[in-house]
């Protein structure tokens, strides 16, 4: 292959046709960086998602006046459930020394007794299984229940209920939008590369007629697909990198804390992108300018 | 060089292309193919290319049935066959230079011999002047030359035209016969094919008339139009 040549076809062509190869260039540019958004909102929603899911813990009070043989009965019940991804025990002193932290001193010094309970909080797996767990522990002889009520377990019920359907659906709408924007982007590129070949469809029957095999024809334009799609995604990942970027400024700055946005981390390995997003984001505009260039091609090179 | 046998040729509906076309051109030869439009001059062409599938009858050229050759082959039989069209075909972004040059990057031509090969030929057509000159920016006459040029830097064994002198005028087009006559010398067979009746005429070379897709006149040394009997009589009176 001689990729000096072809490479040079491929530029040259470029530039002759530079009108085109703009417009092919911003065509790719907007349905990546569009494509690139959806990605990029539906990343840092799922990073927020999982923050709260985190925060929502179960806190086990445990009675006073429980044995010790009850409290290790507890642990024990703890460690033997599945769904438990982590647990801490706040004794009494820690408690104290907690709630010290959070409402002063004053407050504190004139109590005679430390009247908060101990307690054990508890991370489950899966924001779903909340209900499930802490269900486990209301009958629990240890825990600091009132009679008749099970309010020695604490934990979000209705919130964390509210909370998981609306990040579900999120989750969904994120995933539908992705799905349409990723075809749309496909549509677009495919359709600007045709209407290019389409304008140059003499040239190709001249290549033809003297003897250019369909690959020596083919190369040129893939290239200049290849460099199309790459110049528009690589300038899409900029921006997409710069936009996140100033929301994530900005969110910092104002005192919105749930939402936490990734800056950093779209350019290399990161969660379900293992090149990156940015990067794949880039190599998908490259290889879809290339492939669409191929296709449209198909027409045209039909002996 | 080139045979036909039995071909037919008929377009969608049922418009005739070539209709039990059968002829024997040989290496070496000049031959004019002459008709009124839509008699079948140029299916002819294309069928030799290739560019074109018959839809009965075989055709063999260079002794390679273009029936049964693979499509991947087809680059190699154009390879062999210069083509010189009335509307030039000339890659309208590239230099007359670049342009007989294309000919040779496809075959794999090493640059060097390409470099040597091109200045050759355009002087041998008489354009050593206008190598860098782009399609539009010169005359038609000398955008056939370029056209003939290309073609015929491969020194290939069979050249066709269909209608070179088409769109030049009278002096110019007798430069390009000239030329065409000067590459048969060289052993390559030339089909061209015409409407030039003052062109067919002087030259007298083999004729092959074509009407509604059948032959109806191969002449060895014919002019333009068949000469009957009675015309004969009446010139001689």
């Amino acid at each position: 292959m001689r990729l000096g040549f072809f490479l040079s076809e491929a530029f040259g062509s470029m530039r002759r046709n530079w009108v085109m190869a703009m417009a092919a260039v911003i065509t790719v540019f907007i349905s990546t960086a569009i494509l690139g958004a959806v990605l990029v909102t539906r990343d840092n929603l799922n990073q927020g998602a999982t923050s709260l899911k985190n925060r929502v813990l179960i806190e086990v009070f445990i009675k006073d006046g429980a044995t010790d043989e009850q409290k290790a009965t507890l642990e024990q019940r703890i460690q033997s459930i599945p769904e438990i991804k982590s647990y801490q025990y706040i004794s009494k002193d820690e408690a104290l020394r907690r709630f010290r932290k959070r409402f002063g001193e004053r407050i504190v010094q004139n109590l005679p007794i430390n009247p908060l309970p101990a307690s054990y909080e508890i991370q489950v797996k899966d924001a779903n299984q909340v209900d499930g767990v802490a269900r486990q522990f209301f009958d629990d002889p240890a825990v600091d229940n009132d009679p008749g009520t099970h309010n020695g377990v604490k934990y979000a019920r209705e919130t964390v209920r509210k909370m998981l359907g609306t990040i579900n659906l999120v989750g969904i709408g994120m995933w539908i939008a992705t799905g349409v924007f990723a075809l749309a982007a496909v549509l677009l590129i495919s359709t600007t590369v045709r209407l290019s070949i389409f304008a140059r469809r003499r040239e190709v029957e001249i290549m033809r007629l003297v003897g250019a095999t369909n690959w020596f024809i083919r190369w040129p334009f893939v290239l200049e697909g290849f460099i199309t799609g790459l110049i528009g995604a690589v300038v899409a990942a900029g921006f997409v990198w710069l936009c996140n970027w100033a929301l994530a400024n900005w969110l910092e700055s104002s005192d919105i804390d749930f939402l936490q946005i990734r800056v950093f981390s779209m350019w290399w390995q990161s969660g379900s992108w293992p090149a990156g997003l940015l990067p794949t984001l880039a190599v998908l505009g490259a290889a879809l300018g290339a492939l669409g260039s191929m296709v449209a091609l198909r027409r045209y090179l039909k002996t | 060089m080139i045979v036909f046998e039995d071909v037919t040729k008929i377009y969608d509906p049922d418009v005739v292309g070539l209709q039990d076309f059968t002829c024997h051109i040989g290496k070496g030869e000049f031959v004019f193919l002459v008709g009124a439009s839509g008699s079948g001059k140029s299916t002819l062409i294309k069928l030799v290319l290739k560019e074109l599938q018959p839809d009965s009858g075989r055709i063999l050229v260079a002794g390679r049935n273009l029936g049964t050759l693979r499509h991947r082959k087809v680059p190699l039989l154009r390879r062999n066959i210069g083509c010189v069209f009335q509307d030039f075909k000339l890659l309208p972004n590239k230099t007359v230079y670049d342009n007989v040059a294309y000919a040779l990057e496809v075959v794999g031509e090493p640059r060097r011999s390409i470099r040597r090969k091109v200045p050759e030929i355009l002087s041998l057509v008489g354009l050593s002047d206008k190598t860098a000159n782009y399609p539009h920016e010169i005359s038609g006459g000398e955008q056939q030359r370029v056209s003939v040029a290309r073609a015929f830097v491969n020194h290939p064994p069979l050249l066709l035209a269909d209608e070179p002198t088409g769109n030049i005028d009278p002096e110019t087009a007798v430069g390009i016969m000239q030329l065409l006559v000067r590459i048969n010398r060289t052993g390559t067979t030339v089909v061209v094919a015409t409407h030039d009746r003052d062109m067919v005429n002087r030259m007298r070379r083999r004729v092959l008339q074509l009407d509604n897709g059948r032959l109806v006149r191969d002449e060895r040394r014919g002019g333009y139009d068949q000469v009957t009997e009675v015309e004969e009589q009446e010139a001689l009176t």
